[in-house]
C-alpha cells in the first residue's frame, strides 16, 4: 500500500507524461466500447500500447527499486495480487466492479501477460483516477500538453516516455540468475525449464537413450505425490485404527464376560489351598531370619539350657515356696487393717450424719476449744490462728459486715431500735459486739505472757459462763422436745397398712425403745442440768475435752443394766427411782455431760441394744407378741364365719338363681341353638344327680309345634337382615361422607344468606366424597355378590408377609410373582435341583484374595455350564494363561 | 358288580405305550410347576431375563422330577365301586363289599354298640392311626386302629361335647360340661382351658398349633397349644352355634351361625374375612375339601350346598338334610342324618356331586358325627348307640407321605417330627384366605390424609414419649438444670421436626396444585397466546 502512495504521488508529481497516458486510457477503453473512436487512433494504439506498458511497468520497478530490494523480489507479484483480493480496502469497491465487468476487456487481458499487468497497471491508474478526482483539471492539462507535443513533433507519445523506459529496463537484477533467484520469465511461468530441456544436452551422450525411454515411462504414469496430511487428520486416522484393534482386542473377552454374567452362580478360586489353619501350625514354621532371631533361637534351642531348664525347674519352683505361717500372718495383719478402717470409716460415716444444730455448734466450740489449748501449746499453731484472726480482722475493717450494713440491719435502723422486740435488739448489739470484736486490735505474737494470760483467763471465764448458760439452756429444750415426741408417739395409726397386726407389733416394739431412749435422755438431761446446778463455775475450769471416754463405759453399763430392767418390769414405775440412783451416780462421774455426749450415748444405745441383747429383746417380743396372735385369731375367726356365712348366702342365691331355667329370648333365629342348650343342661343335671345307669333313652324327640312353626319360618327375614348387616358392614369399611351441615347460626345473618343454603363448594366436596365411596364400593370382591360380605380390613400384623414394593431387578408384579410361585426348599424339590435352586450367587472362600480375570476360549453359544465341570475347567485354563501377552481385567467386567 | 378295593396293592401296570406315559407325565409335570412361568419375552431386563430362565429350568427340572417320582415311586392307585349293568353304586350294600375285599379291609367293617355312653364324637389323627373318641356322658377313649386295640379308655363323668386330637396322638383336647381339658393319651389331664368357657366344638390347626373352639356364647377362641397363649378371642355375633370346621387349606375356621350365615375366621381379625348368607334357615353341617375351593354347607331348610370358595358361588344344590358333613381326602362327601348315611362323589371330576353310596344304619341311631379315616377307605359314624366304621371304596388317599403322615409311625420317628413340626411352626398371621399371595407385592392402600386432628394428637404423643425418655446422669459439668432442660427442649424438638416437615411438605404442594389450576384453567383456545415461559 506504501507502494502506491508512493507511486500515486510520483505520478502526480514526478512524470507528466505518465499521467496523460493514464489520462488516455480510459478514453481508449471507453471508445473501444463507443463506436466513435476513429481507427486510425485506435491502430495506433494498438501498435503503442504494448511498448510503454511495459515500459511502465519498467519504470515503476526502476523507481521502487531500493524499496524492493529490502522486500525481496518475490513480493513483486503479490502487490498486484493483494489489491485483487481485495485486502486492500483503500480502494473503492465499487468501482472495482465497474472495470472488472466488461468482459471483451478480461478476454483481453487473458491472451497475454503482459496484458495482464496492463490491465491491472490500468485499473490501478483507474482507481487512481478515480480516486484523485480534484487532480483531474491537472491531468487534463497533461493530456492538453501531450497533444501539443505530438503535434509539434509529429511524434507518437510513446516517444516521449519509451527513452526513459528503455534505460530503465537495462538494470533489471541485483543478483544473479539461478535456481534460488528465478528470473522474471520463470517466475511468470514463461520460461520454465523442462525436463526436455534439460534432456536436450544430454542428447548424443550414452545412456541418453535409456534416461529419454524412463523419462516417457515417468511422463505416461504421471503419478503425483500428494502433500502429507496435516497432523491433526493423521492423528485422528491413527486414533481410529487404534480403536478399531482395540475394539478387537476387547470383543474376544466378551463371551467370557458374558458367560460370568450369566452364570447364576460364579465361583471363585475354589481349590486354593488356604494353608495353615491353626495358630501352632503357624508357629512350627517360623525360621528365624534376622541375627536377633537366631541369636534367640540358638539360646532357646540349646540343649544344655533345655536340660538345665527340665533339671531345675522344680527347684525354681521351690524357691518360690511362702511358709503358711507367713501367709497367715500378713492375712491376718491385712484382715486387722481393713477392719480398723471399716471400723473408723463406719464411725465417720455416723458421725458426719448426725444432723443437730446443737451438736454441731458445741462440736465446733470444742474445737475451737482445743485450738486455743494447741496455741498454748504450739507456737506454731498459734501464729497460724493469729494469722488467721488478722486476716478476718482486715476482712472485717474492709468490708464492715457486721457494722450494721446489711440490708436487714439498715431496715431495722430505719425504723428505730426501740420499736424492735427483744431478740432483734439482741442481735444488733450482736452484731456490733462482733464488730468490735473482729476489729480489735491483736496483740502481737510477741507480747508478754502476763497479759495475754490474765486476757485469756478472762475470755475463758466469759465463754465458760456463757457455755454453761447456753448448755443448761440447751439441755432443758432437749428434754423438753423428747417429752413432746414421746408424748406424740403414743398415736397409732387406725388404718392403712399400719393397722395390720404385726405392723402394729413392730410399732409398739420400736415405740418401746424410742420410748427408754427418750427417759434416758431426759434422765441425762436432768442428771447433767442438776449436776450443772451443783457443780457451779468453778468446776468448770477442770473439765477437759478429753473426759469422754470414762463416761462411755458408765453410761453403757447403765443402759445395760437399765434396759434389762426394763425388759424385766415392763415399764413399771420403779424405774423412776433406780434413774436417780444411777443419776446421782452419774452426776458424781460425770463433770461435765454435754449434749454432745448424750447424743451419741443414744447411738451407742441403739447399736448395744441392737447388738447385744437381742435374747432380751426377743423375749419382750414375745411378750408384745403374745396378746397379738390371739387377736389375729379372733379376726380370723370371725372371718372366715362370715366367710362362711356369704358362702351360705351365696349358695342361697344360686339356687335361688338356678331353678328358674334361662327363658328364651324371643328372637327366634337363635332357638335352635338354645333348644341344644337346654339339652345340655338336662344331660348335666343327669350327671350330677348320679343317674349315669339309667338305661338307653331316646334322645331324639319330636320338637313341639310352635317350634316346628317358628324353625320353618326362620329363614323369612334371613335375607333382609344380611342385607342390614352388609350396608353396615360396608358403611364401616367405607364411611359415608357426612352430610354438609354448617355451624347453626352461621351462614343465616341475612334472608339472602338463609335463602342460598350451603355453599357451592360444600356441596361438591359431599358430592366428590359420594362419588369416591361409590367407586370403592364397586371395587369391593363382594360387589356383585349379594349374599356375601368380603372383609376388606387391612390385617396389620399379615402385612409384614407381603412386599410393599417390587424388588429391585423385577418391574412388573406379575412376573415378580411367577417367579416366587414355586418353592425351594428341601420338602419341594428333589435333591438334583435343590443345590442349583439355592446355591448363592458368589461362591468363595473367606480369606482367598480374588484373582483378576483371565482370558480363555467360551464359546459364546454353549450354555451354562455344570458347577464342577466349570469350575475345573476354569482352573485348568488359568494355568495356561495367555502367554506373554498379559491385559489385565478387573472383576468388575464381571458386573 | 365288581369291587376294586385296593390299599396299599399294586395294581397291575397295564404295559401303555411310550406316549401315554409322557402324556401323564405331562400332566403332573403341570401340576408340580404350581402355574405358568411368566412371559420373558416382554422383559426388558436382560440380566433378569437370563436369571429368570435360568430359574424357569430348574423349576422345570424339578417338576419333571417329581413327576417321575410319583410316578414311579406311588404305585397305589385308589380303588372305587363300578356297578355292572343297571346295578347302581348306591344299592351295593356292605355285606357284599365285605365279601369282596381282603381280611385287612373287611376288619374294617364293625360296630362298636355302648349304649350308655352316646351319643359319640370321633376324632383322627393326621395318619389315620389313632382315634380318639368322646361320648356325651363322659367316655373318652383312644384306639389305635391298626389292631383295634384300645390304648386308654377313662371317665371324666362330665358332659362331652368334642374331642380333638393336638399335632400328635400323644394329646388330645376334649371340650367338657364346663371347660376344655387336654389329656394326654395315659388320660391324664394336662390343662384345664378355662379362658375358653363351656366349648361346644373344638379344632386344632396342625401347621400352626392352634386350638380353636366356639363355646356356648358363639365366641372364638384360638390358643396357641405351643405357649399356651391365646392367641385370639373374638365375639361372633351371631348366637350360638356348635358347627366348627377348620378349611385344611389355609386354615380359616368356618362357622355356621344360625341365620343361615357361613363365617370365616382368621386368629387375627376381630371381624369375619368372609361372611356368606349360605341357607335359608339354622346352618346344621359345615364341610371343606381338602384342595379348599370346596365347601358344602348344609341347612335346616334341607338343602345341601356345594360352594366354590374362589368364587363364593353355588356350584351345587342337593336337596336334603345332613347333621353332619365330612370330605374325604379324596373328595367324597358324607352326609348323614338320624341314621341314614350317604356318600356324594364326582368322578367326573367336574364337581359334580352324584349319589354314590349310602348306608342305614339299625333304626333309632342317631348320627352325630360321620368322619373319613385318612389313608383309608373308611368310614366312621360317630352315634347314639357307639361307633361303626364302614367301607367307602375310593374314599382315602392310598399313597401316604411319610414326611406328611406317617400310619406306620414309631416313636422315634414321632419325636422327630414333633420336632420338626414345632420348628415349622406357621404364625398365626399367616392364616389367609389364600395363602398363595404370602410373598406378592401388597400396596398399602392410599389412606386418606390423617385430619388435623390426629396428626396433632400424634405429634402430641410423640412429643410426650421424648419428654418421657429418662435422661442419662452426666458428668459434673455436664448435668446442670439448664443443660437438662435444653436437651429436653431438643428432643422434644427432634420429636416435633418430622411432623412439621410433613405438614410444609402438604403446605407447599398445595400451593404448587393451585399453581398448576390456574395454568390449566386457560381456555384451550387462548393457550396458543399464552407467554411462554422463559426457559433459562
Amino acid at each position: 500500500m506504501a507502494e502506491k502512495k508512493r507511486k500515486s504521488k510520483e505520478e502526480s508529481g514526478g512524470g507528466r507524461l505518465q499521467k496523460k497516458r493514464k489520462n488516455s486510457k480510459p478514453k481508449t477503453l471507453k471508445k473501444r466500447t463507443g463506436p466513435r473512436l476513429p481507427s486510425k487512433l485506435r491502430k495506433e494504439l494498438d501498435l503503442v500500447n504494448p511498448n510503454p506498458l511495459k515500459g511502465g511497468g519498467d519504470e515503476e520497478i526502476n523507481s521502487d527499486e531500493g524499496e524492493l530490494l529490502a522486500n525481496n523480489l518475490y513480493e513483486y507479484e503479490e502487490a498486484a495480487a493483494e489489491e485483487e483480493s481485495k485486502k486492500n480496502r483503500r480502494f473503492d469497491s465499487v468501482e472495482n466492479f465497474e472495470y472488472e465487468l466488461p468482459e471483451d476487456f478480461k478476454d483481453e487481458n487473458i491472451a497475454s501477460d503482459d496484458d495482464d499487468i496492463e490491465g491491472e497497471d490500468e485499473e490501478n491508474n483507474r482507481s487512481e483516477n478515480s480516486s484523485h478526482l480534484g487532480d483531474e483539471v491537472e491531468e487534463e492539462d497533461d493530456g492538453r500538453h501531450m497533444r501539443m507535443l505530438q503535434g509539434i513533433t509529429g511524434m507518437p507519445s510513446e516517444a516521449f516516455e519509451g527513452k526513459k523506459r528503455k534505460n530503465n529496463v537495462v538494470v533489471s537484477e541485483a543478483y544473479p540468475e539461478s535456481e534460488y533467484n528465478p528470473s522474471r520469465d520463470v517466475l511468470e511461468g514463461n520460461g520454465r525449464i523442462s525436463i526436455q530441456d534439460l534432456l536436450d544436452p544430454l542428447h548424443g551422450k550414452s545412456g541418453y537413450s535409456k534416461l529419454r525411454k524412463r523419462m516417457h515411462q515417468v511422463e505416461r504414469k504421471s503419478m503425483s505425490v500428494h502433500a502429507p496430511l496435516p497432523k491433526a487428520d493423521r492423528e485422528k486416522l491413527e486414533r481410529k485404527v487404534a480403536y478399531e484393534q482395540s475394539k478387537k482386542d476387547i470383543t474376544k473377552w466378551e463371551p467370557l464376560v458374558k458367560k460370568n454374567r450369566e452364570a447364576p452362580t460364579v465361583y471363585f478360586d475354589e481349590d486354593v489351598d488356604l494353608g495353615f489353619s491353626t495358630v501352632g501350625a503357624i508357629a512350627s514354621e517360623f525360621e528365624p531370619r534376622t541375627d536377633f532371631e537366631k541369636k534367640i533361637a540358638s539360646l532357646v534351642h540349646d540343649d544344655k539350657v533345655l536340660e538345665a531348664h527340665r533339671q531345675d525347674g522344680s527347684r525354681l519352683l521351690e524357691l518360690n515356696k511362702i511358709s503358711v505361717e507367713d501367709v497367715k500372718e500378713r492375712h491376718n495383719r491385712i484382715a486387722k487393717m481393713r477392719s480398723l478402717l471399716f471400723n473408723h470409716e463406719m464411725k465417720a460415716k455416723r458421725i458426719k450424719k448426725i444432723k443437730s444444730k446443737t451438736y454441731h455448734r458445741l462440736l465446733k466450740k470444742d474445737r475451737l476449744k482445743t485450738a486455743s489449748a494447741e496455741i498454748q501449746m504450739d507456737p506454731e499453731a498459734a501464729k497460724e490462728l493469729a494469722m488467721k484472726q488478722e486476716f478476718k480482722r482486715a476482712e472485717e475493717r474492709l468490708t464492715l459486715k457486721h457494722k450494721n450494713s446489711s440490708k436487714w440491719a439498715k431496715r431495722i435502723l430505719k425504723r428505730g431500735l426501740d420499736v424492735q422486740d427483744e431478740g432483734t435488739r439482741a442481735a444488733i448489739t450482736e452484731q456490733l459486739h462482733q464488730h468490735a470484736l473482729l476489729t480489735r486490735k491483736m496483740h502481737s505474737m510477741k507480747d508478754t505472757s502476763s497479759d495475754e494470760s490474765s486476757d485469756e483467763d478472762d475470755f475463758d471465764e466469759n465463754s465458760a459462763g456463757s457455755d454453761e448458760d447456753g448448755a443448761s439452756k440447751l439441755l432443758a429444750k432437749a428434754k423438753e422436745k423428747t417429752l413432746e415426741v414421746l408424748e406424740e408417739e403414743d398415736k397409732i395409726p387406725d388404718s392403712g397398712v399400719l393397722s395390720l397386726p404385726f405392723m402394729v407389733r413392730g410399732l409398739k416394739k420400736r415405740k418401746e425403745a424410742a420410748y427408754e431412749e427418750g427417759k434416758l435422755a431426759i434422765n441425762e438431761f436432768e442428771a447433767s442440768l442438776k449436776q450443772m446446778e451443783l457443780g457451779g463455775g468453778a468446776e468448770n475450769l477442770k473439765e477437759t475435752a478429753s473426759s469422754g471416754r470414762r463416761v462411755f463405759g458408765t453410761v453403757k453399763k447403765q443402759i445395760q443394766e437399765f434396759s434389762n430392767k426394763d425388759a424385766h418390769y415392763n415399764n413399771s414405775d420403779s424405774e423412776d427411782e433406780f434413774k436417780v440412783k444411777e443419776n446421782i451416780e452419774a452426776a458424781n462421774d460425770q463433770n461435765n455431760n454435754l449434749p454432745k455426749h448424750v447424743d451419741i450415748d443414744a447411738g451407742l444405745l441403739r447399736e448395744e441394744s441392737e447388738i447385744g441383747q437381742d435374747p432380751i429383746f426377743k423375749s419382750f417380743n414375745d411378750i408384745v407378741r403374745d396378746p397379738g396372735p390371739k387377736t389375729t385369731y379372733e379376726v380370723a375367726m370371725f372371718a372366715s364365719g362370715s366367710w362362711k356365712k356369704m358362702k351360705s348366702e351365696n349358695e342361697a342365691n344360686g339356687n335361688i338363681i338356678k331353678p328358674p331355667k334361662s327363658v328364651e329370648p324371643p328372637r327366634h333365629n337363635k332357638d335352635q341353638g338354645e333348644v341344644g342348650g337346654d339339652s345340655d343342661t338336662d344331660d348335666e343335671g343327669q350327671m350330677v344327680d348320679g343317674t349315669l345307669s339309667s338305661g338307653m333313652k331316646a334322645t331324639y324327640e319330636l320338637p313341639s309345634q310352635a317350634e316346628l312353626i317358628r324353625r320353618a319360618f326362620a329363614g323369612d327375614d334371613v335375607e333382609e337382615d344380611f342385607e342390614k348387616d352388609k350396608d353396615e358392614i360396608l358403611k364401616g369399611e367405607n364411611p359415608e361422607p357426612e352430610k354438609p351441615v354448617l355451624l347453626p347460626g352461621w351462614g343465616q345473618w341475612t334472608h339472602v344468606q338463609q335463602k342460598k343454603g350451603l355453599p357451592s363448594w360444600m356441596l361438591e366436596e359431599h358430592e366428590i366424597a359420594k362419588k369416591k365411596r361409590e367407586e370403592a364400593l364397586k371395587k369391593r370382591k363382594d360387589a356383585h355378590l349379594k349374599h356375601v360380605i368380603v372383609s376388606e380390613k387391612l390385617d396389620k400384623k399379615a402385612e409384614k408377609l407381603h412386599t410393599k414394593t417390587l424388588p429391585f431387578p423385577y418391574t412388573s408384579k406379575e412376573v415378580f410373582e411367577q417367579s416366587i410361585r414355586m418353592p425351594i426348599g428341601p420338602e419341594f424339590n428333589p435333591a438334583v435341583v435343590l443345590g442349583a435352586l439355592n446355591r448363592p450367587e458368589v461362591v468363595k472362600k473367606a480369606g482367598v484374595i480374588i484373582k483378576p480375570i483371565k482370558y480363555k476360549d467360551v464359546n459364546p453359544h454353549e450354555g451354562v455350564e455344570e458347577h464342577g465341570q466349570g469350575g475345573k475347567k476354569q482352573n485348568t485354563k488359568k494355568s495356561k494363561g495367555m502367554g506373554g501377552k498379559t491385559i489385565k481385567k478387573t472383576n468388575n467386567l464381571k458386573r | 358288580m365288581g369291587v376294586e378295593q385296593e390299599n396299599g396293592t399294586p395294581t397291575e401296570m397295564v404295559p401303555a405305550s411310550e406316549q401315554d406315559i409322557s402324556d401323564e407325565l405331562d400332566v403332573k409335570v403341570k401340576k408340580y410347576l404350581r402355574g405358568e412361568g411368566a412371559n420373558l419375552e416382554a422383559l426388558q431386563d436382560k440380566k433378569l431375563k437370563g436369571q429368570l430362565v435360568i430359574r424357569e429350568e430348574l423349576y422345570g427340572k424339578s417338576a419333571k422330577a417329581a413327576a417321575k417320582a410319583e410316578k414311579w415311586l406311588m404305585p397305589s392307585e385308589g380303588g372305587y365301586l363300578e356297578a355292572e349293568g343297571i346295578e347302581k353304586t348306591w344299592r351295593i350294600k356292605q355285606e357284599s363289599i365285605a365279601r369282596e375285599v381282603d381280611i385287612l379291609s373287611s376288619k374294617n367293617q364293625y360296630d362298636i354298640v355302648l349304649p350308655e355312653l352316646g351319643p359319640y364324637t370321633l376324632d383322627f389323627t393326621s395318619s389315620g392311626r389313632y382315634m380318639a373318641v368322646g361320648g356325651r356322658k363322659g367316655h373318652l377313649a383312644i384306639i389305635d386302629m391298626k389292631n383295634m386295640g384300645v390304648i386308654k379308655d377313662f371317665q371324666v363323668r362330665e358332659t362331652v361335647r368334642d374331642v380333638v386330637f393336638l399335632h400328635n396322638e400323644l394329646f388330645f383336647a376334649a371340650a367338657q360340661k364346663k371347660y376344655p381339658y387336654i389329656y394326654n393319651r395315659d388320660g391324664t389331664e394336662l390343662h384345664c382351658l378355662k379362658e375358653h368357657g363351656s366349648v361346644l366344638k373344638l379344632q386344632f390347626l396342625k401347621n400352626h398349633f392352634l386350638l380353636a373352639s366356639i363355646n356356648k356364647f358363639g365366641q372364638l377362641h384360638y390358643q396357641d397349644v405351643t405357649m399356651g397363649e391365646m392367641v385370639g378371642n373374638y365375639r361372633t355375633g351371631l348366637g350360638r352355634t356348635a358347627v366348627m370346621q377348620v378349611n385344611p387349606f389355609n386354615g380359616v375356621v368356618g362357622l355356621g351361625h344360625s341365620g343361615g350365615i357361613v363365617t370365616m375366621w382368621k386368629p387375627t381379625s376381630s371381624a369375619p374375612l368372609v361372611k356368606m348368607l349360605c341357607h335359608h334357615g339354622p346352618i346344621s353341617a359345615l364341610a371343606f375339601h381338602p384342595n379348599g375351593h370346596l365347601m358344602a354347607t348344609a341347612g335346616m331348610d334341607k338343602k345341601i350346598k356345594l360352594w366354590d370358595l374362589r368364587k363364593f358361588e353355588v356350584l351345587q344344590t342337593l336337596p336334603g338334610h345332613a347333621k353332619t358333613l365330612d370330605f374325604s381326602q379324596k373328595g367324597l362327601l358324607a352326609t348323614g342324618t338320624g341314621s341314614f348315611v350317604q356318600i356324594l362323589g364326582d368322578f367326573s371330576g367336574t364337581e359334580n356331586y352324584s349319589r354314590y353310596m349310602g348306608h342305614s344304619m339299625a333304626k333309632g341311631y342317631q348320627i352325630g358325627k360321620v368322619l373319613f379315616r385318612p389313608y383309608e377307605d373308611v368310614l366312621s359314624i360317630g352315634h347314639s348307640m357307639g361307633w361303626s366304621c364302614i367301607l367307602i371304596p375310593g374314599s382315602g388317599e392310598p399313597n401316604f407321605d411319610s414326611w406328611v403322615a406317617n400310619p406306620f409311625e414309631t416313636s422315634k420317628q414321632r419325636r422327630e417330627k414333633e420336632v420338626h413340626s414345632l420348628l415349622d411352626k406357621l404364625p398365626p398371621e399367616t392364616i389367609m384366605l389364600d395363602p398363595t399371595k404370602i410373598g406378592t407385592v401388597r400396596q398399602s392402600r392410599k389412606r386418606e390424609k390423617p385430619t388435623k386432628q390426629e396428626r396433632k394428637a400424634e405429634m402430641e404423643a410423640a412429643v410426650e414419649d421424648a419428654k418421657s425418655i429418662p435422661l442419662r446422669k452426666k458428668m459434673k459439668g455436664k448435668n446442670k438444670p439448664s443443660k437438662k432442660v435444653k436437651k429436653r427442649e431438643e428432643a422434644v424438638a427432634r420429636a416435633k421436626k418430622p411432623f412439621l416437615e410433613r405438614q410444609m411438605e402438604e403446605e407447599n404442594l398445595s400451593t404448587k396444585k393451585q399453581k398448576i389450576s390456574g395454568e390449566i384453567e386457560l381456555p384451550k383456545s387462548l393457550q396458543r397466546f399464552a407467554r411462554k415461559k422463559a426457559t433459562t
